[in-house]
């Protein structure tokens, strides 16, 4: 089986993602908005109860605030766009028309997407808020060097595997959007998942004791927390490899279950009219 | 599977059924109720036939096509295209195939009509020199030297079928299935397409299944007219036979520079309108042939000029399915 296909995808994704450059600054400036009133927040409160030992300590707070931002276009937020204007369209039978497997032409697609949208952002803002705000003075509130030069490799495996599971998911909501022909049912349900579940609103280590197991082993950590915590240097209960071992695991399970649901829907795919 | 299909046949259909579930009242928990868009339908197209496949909206005429096309999974029965089996060996099976869907578009809004067909290159696995010749046959055939660098939402409708039939094109399939290619064009552009079509049957041997409610594509490039109703096939056979069977009647108009005389018809012609200066006869030319009537009425008083003439191929059609309540 030829890979040119797949290629084909990504690097059509890839560059529809790059083309919206005054999307990329006008998110950046967002981010960069949302990040500093969320640092305000912790400085206050972390400030405010000094004795109190948190899971994570200012500095680490604030760095993790940071990578969440940078990478908040990594989130399976919902469908693929061109997914999901296909659907509406009904162009959508073009792409069972292809010699292709459906599964990995999205994901391809999907995964571009992300990382079109993401890597961008991610290095504009990291240079932003971590070597820039140093020179500025900002040095307590910029985003900290990884904890180790071990630490930094593992987490670059780990984010990674964080994207692919990323668009894992989306392929999940791709599919949602197949069978309900309408991108919005993904949107609704993907981004106060992905907000929430991936410690975007609040980073999971600092989330009461009794529910931070489950945060964790739910697959929407994989995406970012486990590397952000890999990058940081903060203990993860098992260790290392039981993140990266769940970042794994969510990429087969959810890979398997995906591509059953995906066969069982195009089996059953009825576009309207024609 | 019993007996094999025929393998000298570009498409063999035998006994497809196709039942679509549907829940009625929207709610989870509604009754469904089922409902039959193909309800046993066998014919076969030879290679290199162009064959017309026509029917009325609902009447299953787009299920079929997407059952051919290898996107729907039919009930029961049995299809074979290029010897293949559409729902079961999907991927082999499109790689084979074209479609053009007049309604949907497959090239990339974001793209030149040129980087599309490089995508559909790397799609469909086609070599470079074969893509190139393609490319600048197509170019040629379809008139597209000027808008290969345009973006697809650029372009005029007419100009987007025409890329469209490109884009289904650049890979050399053996079948091309046209769903309403000519839908919303212009005079000019609807020539081009059918004459494409038909150079396309004729040089390179493609076999062309096509669905249109535009009765003269029919009329233009069909040898042959499969009309389908309620499900079922209520014709398969070359379009004049149509005519023959369904709407075999004439039309004899006089016109008059005074007020028409009173007339005595022979038996198979009668008088079906009457204006000051006109009268129309219409005739069944296997009671009475057209040169006897015209004789019959060639002497009566103040006659200036007579016509005759065929229904069009929309009354015919418009007959047809009246007669079969489809």
């Amino acid at each position: 089986m030829s890979l040119r296909p797949y290629l084909t995808a990504f690097g059509l994704q890839w560059k529809i993602g790059l083309r919206y450059r005054i999307a990329v600054v006008a998110g950046l400036v967002a981010q960069m908005w949302f990040g500093a009133v969320t640092l305000m927040a912790y400085a206050s409160v972390y400030h405010a109860a000094p004795d109190v030992q948190a899971p994570l300590s200012l500095r680490q707070a604030m760095t993790y605030t940071w990578i969440q931002q940078s990478l908040f276009t990594l989130l399976p937020l919902g469908c693929l766009p061109a997914i999901g204007d296909a659907a509406r369209t009904g162009a959508i039978v073009y792409d069972l028309l292809r010699p292709v497997d459906m599964w990995n032409w999205w994901l391809s697609a999907s995964l571009a997407r992300l990382l079109g949208n993401a890597v961008p952002r991610a290095v504009l803002l990291a240079c932003v808020a971590g070597p820039l705000a140093m020179l500025v003075g900002l040095g307590a509130w910029s985003l900290a060097p990884p904890a180790s030069l071990i630490s930094a490799i593992l987490a670059l495996v780990s984010i990674t595997l964080g994207a692919l599971l990323s668009a894992t998911i989306v392929m999940g909501w791709n599919i949602l959007t197949a069978r309900t022909l309408s991108p919005l049912g993904s949107y609704a349900v993907g981004t106060p998942l992905a907000v929430l579940l991936s410690g975007m609103l609040l980073p999971l280590p600092l989330y009461p004791d009794w529910i931070r197991p489950f945060l964790l082993v739910q697959p929407f950590a994989g995406i970012t927390d486990i590397p952000i915590r890999i990058y940081l240097g903060t203990p993860i209960p098992g260790g290392v490899a039981t993140g990266l071992g769940l970042q794994i695991f969510w990429l087969a399970a959810l890979t398997l279950l995906g591509r059953l649901w995906m066969r069982q829907t195009v089996n059953r795919l009825e576009v309207q009219g024609a | 599977m019993q007996t094999p299909l025929s393998t000298s046949d570009a498409i063999t259909v035998r006994d497809l059924r196709k039942t679509y579930r549907i829940r009625e009242g929207g709610s989870w928990r509604g009754k469904t109720r089922d409902i039959v868009a193909l309800d046993g339908i066998s014919f076969s197209v030879p290679k290199g036939q162009i064959a017309g496949f026509i029917g009325p909206n609902g009447a299953g005429k787009s299920t079929a096509i997407k059952i051919l096309s290898g996107i729907l999974r039919p009930s029961s029965g049995e299809v074979q295209v290029n010897g293949l089996v559409p729902w079961t060996n999907r991927v082999a099976h499109v790689a084979r195939i074209g479609v053009v869907f007049g309604q949907r578009t497959q090239l990339w809004w974001d793209l030149s009509v040129g980087e599309g067909l490089a995508l559909l290159r790397d799609i469909y696995g086609v070599e470079p020199e074969r893509f190139a010749r393609n490319r600048a046959r197509l170019a040629d055939a379809l008139d597209l030297g000027g808008i290969m660098d345009q973006s697809v939402r650029q372009l005029s409708l007419g100009q987007r079928m025409r890329a469209e039939i490109a884009a289904s094109l650049i890979h050399d399939p053996d079948i091309l299935i046209l769903d309403e290619p000519t839908i919303g064009l212009d005079a000019p552009s609807k020539l081009a397409v059918r004459a494409f079509v038909h150079e396309l049957c004729q040089d390179r041997g493609t076999t062309v299944l096509l669905t249109t409610h535009d009765m003269h594509d029919i009329e233009a490039l069909a040898e042959r007219v499969i009309v389908i109703g309620h499900g079922r096939i209520l014709a398969d056979s070359p379009f004049e036979d149509l005519r023959t069977t369904t709407l075999s009647e004439r039309i004899l108009e006089l016109d008059f520079h005074d007020t028409p005389p009173e007339l005595t018809l022979p038996a198979g012609a009668s008088e079906t309108a009457r204006e000051p200066h006109s009268i129309t006869i219409t005739f069944d030319p296997r009671q009475i042939p057209a040169p006897a009537l015209v004789a019959h009425v060639g002497h009566l008083p103040g006659l200036d000029d007579l016509r005759i003439s065929r229904p069009s191929i929309d009354e015919i059609i418009t007959r047809f399915y009246a007669d079969h309540a489809a």
